[in-house]
């Protein structure tokens, strides 16, 4: 058996920002990842991170704060918000610090590029390869520090002995066997659900797996149904191109050559919030004014020097999937699934309702995002809330004596996979994944009406009933892909079905959420959170908790 | 995966495999899957089609499929990259099909996936973190650098660590203890980095321990991501010798440099025993029966060389470029 105080599950940014924060303060800490740190998808993140420097231009955590706050559409918390703003730039330094490889202005500070829904320019980057320097910076505390990391260790169900958190169980996927991590504390890292949906901008191994093992162990979570669809994916592999491409001065055209952004954001243009662009795309698109099923982002007049220099690598990711240069042809693009708004409920410092379960980052909802993200605040949440829920869980395990240590959750477990392996004849679950990818990017799209929702949520229900039969070809206990394909599988059924389930119930439109048939926010009704919970089907809502309001009332949302 | 449109043309070809469990298989075989699917597409979309559709016995690591995660490294047609930004039509052999194998190396676990500990543990060995002089308290905000300085380390940045490098490097194949590419580009970054405090013990560990047996076939310059190591480790050659370190690779490369100087020709005597060292009796004693060898083969080169016509031209570039020589 392994033991530590605190197991981190989940090597990107928030988990590693985590460990390094516990290793730090002293506590024994260990990462369980599915996969080496370094492969994480926080990686991927391209664009920067926000915090309010002033670098560039005069800035301020309030406006930080702000602009997040309308950003949500009025449903992030303010008081989470705000400790997210006022720490940033203390977290930057903290990188900094410690190596990141931050560009630089001409007096040597840390660069800023204005990002969308920002009030000034406030996103501090890395060319586009932000995500990838602070990966490899925190990384390397992890080596300075020698915390231990289970690599390759694929978390499947969460322990709660006497309702507390004792730790994970894990399928390390070199030796093909389960064994039990106890822990005082445990902080869920994992990560995005793209997978949930047939094109995504995520990598193969954003499934939720967070957020089902704590929702299965009676976590409940927390506004599913705002999913970001980012304004420039590709269309051709549904890979990322980075809102820094507009930030350093892109434009969106129709197929006319127009600028056609102006007409729905009259004062921001392309730097609109997200939510706003992609609806603006999908838009034209519909209207006919797309070429085959895209707008395009043209980054000509920015000049070769520019791109190459700053944007180097979404140059190169448009080259190889359409063979068409971004220094001299526009690219087509499209809106695709990027983040989840949603996640695990927890306070303002990382919390569940288990005592000693935490959740960090993308996998968490605090919530920092409300309705709607902006660009260069995902990274940023990953990096305060990662320090913020280390902090608290050495905090919660000081004075706690040794939590209980039973095998309950490792046998049930256990049990689970035989059964899992030893079934034969039924679909294989590729199959099924596929058939829940459709029904979800068929009906819980950008936009949402009344009958698409209930079309998901019975389809789901299908998925659910075939999923009980579904089967692995791969019966080995070496790097068994096929299993841990077939756990995230389960998982992401658990997450559409709340997903839709709340997409549905959420009679009004509010950031991401865009319902035709209720276009209107409607703050009388719905300034409250939604919550699912388990039941082993359909999954239980309820609207109990409020929005936390500090200073900023809402009002109508423009760009 | 690239399928999309209704345009896309689908091609019938073959993935032929390498198969190999090594808690099951004593010797590995192949398999070959017939597949339908777009050509245009990438190999890593063909190997995640053919096992979602065919065999999900088939095993290899992949995460972004956007060359930012460094998973999907292997050896696609006798050449090692990423899967990933490698497109089917650009490998595609005659008899279409076409061959995948895990990276060389590296011991196989299971199919394409290899044991990758031992390439973690070479940037383990390095302390692959910064250590500057001063500490947190020091400072409110962040340290200033140049926008120049910043520059120097943009090109490392953007290693993925997928080692494909390492794969491709003949010498760790001769000699695994070799750092290999991807880690002396890493320690490149610590080095070149002005905020860090330990320049001059990081280019000794690393001119001591492994820098020097890097022989220059530049295999490493074929990388996904430009990094380069090739020039990153010419660059760390040059600052070994600049900071005076005399192990048998800076002694070698100087030596070369001298015979080239004064003959235009490598004295391979004068190079043996500047290599190992003049009064390194005992050195110079263990590679005796290898001159015997050669003596007795009648490869012995001569003692004395005479310089070659135009020597002084030679002499004239080495002055122009101020190159350093023993």
């Amino acid at each position: 058996m392994i033991k530590h105080d605190i197991v981190v599950v989940g090597g990107g940014l928030a988990g590693m920002r985590a460990a390094v924060e516990a290793a730090e303060g002293g506590a024994d800490v260990a990462v369980v990842s599915k996969m080496h740190p370094v492969r994480s998808h926080s990686g991927a993140a391209q664009g920067g991170i926000n915090a309010a420097l002033g670098n560039r231009e005069d800035d301020s955590t309030e406006n930080h704060a702000f602009d997040c706050v309308k950003g949500s559409d009025y449903l992030g918390d303010q008081d989470a918000i705000e400790a997210m703003a006022e720490d940033a730039p203390r977290q930057i330094v903290w990188l900094e610090h410690r190596g990141c490889i931050f560009s630089r202005m001409p007096d040597g500070r840390i660069a800023q590029r204005p990002f969308g829904g920002a009030g000034s320019a406030r996103t501090c980057y890395s060319a586009d390869v932000t995500g990838l320097v602070i990966l490899h910076t925190l990384w390397e505390q992890l080596e300075r520090f020698g915390v231990k990391v289970y690599e390759e260790y694929f978390a499947t169900a969460l322990c709660v002995e006497d309702g507390m958190g004792a730790g994970v169980v894990a399928y390390n996927m070199r030796s093909g066997e389960l064994e039990l991590v106890s822990a005082k504390a445990t902080i869920f890292a994992t990560g995005g659900l793209g997978r949930v949906y047939a094109k995504t901008t995520n990598s193969y191994a954003s499934t939720a797996d967070g957020m089902a093992i704590a929702y299965r162990a009676g976590i409940p979570l927390m506004d599913m149904e705002f999913v970001q669809f980012h304004p420039t994916s590709l269309k051709e592999n549904g890979v990322l191109l980075s809102e820094a491409a507009r930030g350093e001065g892109a434009y969106l055209l129709n197929k006319d050559g127009e600028r056609f952004m102006f007409k729905y954001a009259p004062n921001k243009g392309e730097l609109a919030s997200r939510d706003v662009v992609s609806r603006a795309e999908w838009t034209e698109i519909l209207e006919g004014r797309g070429v085959d099923g895209c707008v395009f982002l043209d980054l000509r007049h920015l000049g070769r020097e520019k791109i190459l220099e700053r944007l180097p690598q979404i140059r190169e990711l448009a080259l190889d999937a359409t063979g068409k240069d971004a220094i001299d042809t526009p690219i087509p693009i499209l809106p695709g699934m990027h983040y989840a708004m949603g996640g695990i409920e927890t306070d303002k410092f990382g919390a569940t309702r288990i005592p000693g379960v935490y959740a960090a980052g993308e996998c968490a909802c605090v919530s920092v995002h409300g309705a709607n993200r902006l660009g260069g605040n995902s990274l940023l949440e990953t990096i305060v809330f990662g320090a913020r829920s280390a902090r608290h869980a050495i905090a919660y395990i000081k004075g706690l004596g040794d939590v209980r240590v039973s095998e309950r959750t490792l046998k049930s477990e256990q049990d689970r996979i035989d059964g899992i392996l030893a079934r034969s004849g039924g679909e294989r679950h590729p199959a099924v994944r596929k058939r829940m990818n459709n029904v979800l990017s068929d009906n819980v799209f950008i936009f949402r009406d009344d009958a698409g929702l209930k079309k998901a949520v019975e389809g789901l229900r299908e998925v659910r009933e075939a999923a009980k039969s579904m089967t692995v070809m791969d019966k080995s206990k070496t790097f068994n892909t096929d299993l841990t394909g077939f756990l995230e599988t389960e998982f992401l059924i658990d997450i559409a079905q709340c997903i839709a389930a709340g997409a549905l119930a959420r009679t009004e439109s509010r950031g991401a959420q865009a319902r035709t048939d209720f276009p209107e926010r409607d703050d009388e009704k719905w300034l409250v959170h939604s919550l699912f919970h388990n039941t082993g089907a359909d999954p239980r809502l309820d609207f109990t908790r409020k929005v936390t309001f500090t200073k900023w009332q809402p009002t109508v949302r423009t760009y | 995966m690239a399928a999309h449109g209704e345009n896309v043309l689908m091609a019938k070809f073959t993935l032929d495999l390498f198969r190999y469990d090594e808690k099951v298989d004593d010797v590995p075989h192949r398999d070959r899957v017939e597949i339908d699917f777009p050509e245009t597409s990438t190999v890593l979309d063909a190997l995640e089609y053919a096992k979602a559709e065919v065999d999900g016995t088939i095993s290899f690591r992949r995460s972004c499929r956007s060359a930012i995660c460094g998973s999907c490294s292997m050896n696609i047609n006798g050449v090692t990259g990423l899967a990933c930004k490698t497109p089917i039509n650009t490998v595609m052999r005659d008899d279409r099909s076409v061959k995948v194998d895990p990276m060389p190396n590296f011991e196989v676990m299971k199919d394409m996936v290899v044991h990758m500990d031992p390439f973690w543990d070479k940037y383990s060995r390095l302390k692959p973190y910064l250590q500057p002089a001063d500490r947190d308290e020091d400072h409110e905000r962040e340290r200033r650098v140049s926008p120049e300085d910043m520059k120097k380390l943009v090109a490392v940045a953007n290693c993925v660590m997928c080692a494909t490098c390492y794969a491709l490097c003949p010498v760790i194949s001769v000699d695994p203890s070799f750092a290999g590419p991807a880690a002396i580009a890493y320690a490149y970054r610590f080095i070149e980095d002005v905020r860090d405090s330990k320049r001059k013990e990081r280019v000794g560990q690393i001119s001591d321990d492994y820098l020097w047996l890097c022989a220059h076939c530049y295999a490493c310059s074929y990388c996904p991501k430009h990094v380069e190591p090739q020039d990153d480790i010419i660059a760390l050659k040059r600052i070994s010798i600049e900071e005076g370190f005399t192990g048998a690779g800076p002694r070698h490369a100087l030596v070369v440099s001298k015979t080239i100087r004064q003959s235009g020709m490598l004295n391979e005597n004068e190079v043996i025993v500047g290599t190992v060292g003049k009064f390194n009796f005992k050195g110079l004693l263990k590679i005796m029966p290898l001159g015997l060898r050669m003596a007795a083969k009648g490869k012995v080169p001569p003692l004395f060389l005479k310089p070659v016509e135009n020597v002084n031209e030679i002499r004239m570039i080495y002055d122009a470029l101020e190159v350093p020589v023993g």
